[in-house]
């Protein structure tokens, strides 16, 4: 690792993790004030009348519990989302956009390795992404207190939010590897960006029908499923396991092949 | 030993595009030009030494290591000017060289603050803003202040008013003085000239000529353009010199290489209009390396 680095780059992006604790802030909570049990029955009847549009995001079992509100609502599409997007931004500045302009020649021209650098950056990636996931966990947990007392299972919930973490964790490896191995912007950003986009919309064509159901198994969005998650279903947890080694390989062969290929910097 | 020492290397990107058996070293405070044309693979040959790209055959070494195997410890050796200048977004000069200050463990930064002086430069402007030329100072700044003893500038005068590129080859002069090994890629002559000991030429991935700068000095020809009063005069004067002159009308140009008072001596023959003599540039002297143009 490298310290200069590393706090430069935290100087530089924090303006973009705020940007995106709005964005968060904005969707976490509107969504979680518009939870009330009294009304779940006026939701479940629209949902009835277009069930594939609401199904389609992940929406389709509006529950009853808080918690499962919040599932249907945020854990289903949106805040997986939320975080993909600043994934794929963040793999560019950290990485794409130093080989793609050449600067990286400037970070190499030092006593640190390959390595320690693009640790660095990946370190920088996962701290945003922490951040993210905890400020959402921590807002929505906020304002469920402030607006719907002790009705959120915070102990579920917190689980639910380390899953959400995992998968993301997932998601960046997978991206960040990408810009590790292309030396094109096409390659090196396009692929993580585009599989993960074919990710997201395989997984709202395998919710919107029953005949397209068979697609869940082509995306590894699949291997979150919260609803198991908060239940702490044991075939979920492996699923999160299976995640988490696929983000462990996916950094080591990121890093394996930044070490010994070539740059034309 | 030799500070810079490569052997054989090659790197072939095909459609005979890349570096081919290049050899060459330099010893310690050696200052060496790297001359080529555009594509000849100056760029190339340098990320190897920087350790940017792997070999296909051959070695590239600097202070005994192995380029691409021992790539940090060889870049904390050198001070390195990059061909293309790219930095950080967004970061004020003064900012960017105190972070690459960092990333090097300067502990002082006595001397960066100097060259800054010394390149006259504002490094209060966001780089971004910055013209061509003020990167370009950024950038010798960062790769001098580190007092590297390996110095590796790809074009280091591009975008430099001629007020700053003699600024620079001063500046080279004394890093040559203080016992630094330098090599430096250009197109520009002059600055090779009046600071390398030795030209390395190099032309389609190959190796064309490795010359101290005196011996080539010594093979530099005079250029003399002699106006006639008449064709006829010219005409007779060109067949003295067949190999070695042109003809317009009655101006002959002729690359003079022999004793002085012969050529004087047969000029007195003609009633002569005009005639003007200068030295060969090392321009001109390259250009049979580079086979283009004259010979």
């Amino acid at each position: 690792m490298s310290l200069p680095l590393l706090k430069i780059e935290l100087r530089s992006n924090y303006k973009i993790v705020l940007l995106f604790f709005a964005v968060i802030t904005l969707y976490g909570g509107v969504i979680t004030g518009m939870y009330d049990p009294e009304l779940e029955a006026g939701i479940n009847m629209l949902v009835k009348s277009m069930p594939q549009i609401f199904s389609a995001f992940g929406m389709e079992n509006p529950g009853t519990t808080l918690i499962d509100f919040l599932i249907n609502y945020l854990y289903g599409f949106i805040l997986v989302l939320i975080p993909f997007i600043y994934t794929i931004l963040m793999c560019y500045k950290l990485v794409a956009k130093y080989i793609d302009k050449g600067s990286m020649a400037y970070l190499l021209n030092t006593h640190y390795t390959r390595t320690q650098i693009i640790r660095t950056q990946f370190v920088v990636l996962l701290t945003g992404l922490f951040l993210l996931v905890l400020y959402a966990a921590g807002l929505i947990a906020v304002c469920s207190r402030i607006m719907h007392g002790e009705s959120l299972e915070i102990e579920r919930f917190l689980f639910l939010n380390f899953g959400l973490l995992i998968l993301e964790l997932f998601l960046a490896s997978l991206c960040f590897m990408f810009s590790c191995i292309f030396n094109e912007l096409k390659f090196s950003v396009g692929l993580g960006a585009g599989l993960g986009l074919v990710f997201f919309l395989l997984q709202m064509l395998a919710q919107a029908g029953d005949g397209a159901a068979f697609l869940k198994y082509l995306t590894p969005l699949t291997l979150f499923n919260p609803e198991r998650v908060v239940e702490y279903r044991a075939d979920s947890i492996i699923c999160l396991g299976v995640l988490a080694t696929g983000a462990v390989l996916f950094l080591a062969v990121g890093i394996l092949v930044f070490k010994k290929k070539d740059l034309s910097l | 030993m030799d500070v810079i020492h490569i052997a054989g290397l090659t790197k072939d990107y095909g459609n005979n595009k890349g570096i081919f058996d290049l050899s060459f070293s330099l010893r310690q405070g050696e200052a060496v030009g790297f001359l080529g044309p555009n594509g000849a693979g100056k760029t190339t040959t340098i990320r190897h030494l920087m350790g940017f790209l792997k070999p296909d055959h051959g070695t590239a070494r600097v202070l005994g290591m192995d380029c691409f195997k021992n790539a940090s410890s060889v870049q904390d050796k050198i001070g390195y000017l990059p061909g293309e200048t790219a930095f950080m977004d967004n970061m004020t000069g003064d900012e960017f060289i105190q972070f690459m200050a960092g990333m090097k463990d300067i502990k002082d930064l006595g001397y960066a603050r100097e060259l800054t002086a010394y390149f006259d430069i504002d490094t209060r402007v966001k780089i971004k803003k910055m013209s061509k030329g003020m990167k370009q100072k950024i950038g010798l700044i960062v790769a001098f202040m580190q007092n590297a003893p390996v110095l590796i500038l790809d074009e280091p005068t591009t975008g430099l008013d001629p007020l700053m590129q003699n600024k620079f080859v001063d500046l080279i002069k004394r890093e040559k003085d203080s016992g630094k090994t330098i090599l430096m890629s250009s197109h520009i002559f002059e600055e090779i000239e009046n600071t390398c000991d030795r030209v390395v030429m190099i032309r389609e991935g190959r190796i064309v000529a490795d010359e101290a700068i005196n011996m080539i000095r010594d093979n530099m020809c005079k250029h003399c353009e002699i106006i006639f009063d008449n064709t006829e005069d010219a005409v007779s004067f060109q067949k003295l010199h067949l190999d070695n002159c042109s003809r317009q009308e009655n101006a002959v140009c002729l690359l003079s290489k022999g004793d002085v008072n012969v050529l004087i001596s047969q000029l007195s023959r003609y009633r002569i209009k005009d005639i003007n003599i200068r030295s060969q540039s090392l321009e001109e002297v390259f250009l049979k390396y580079y086979g283009g143009g004259r010979s």
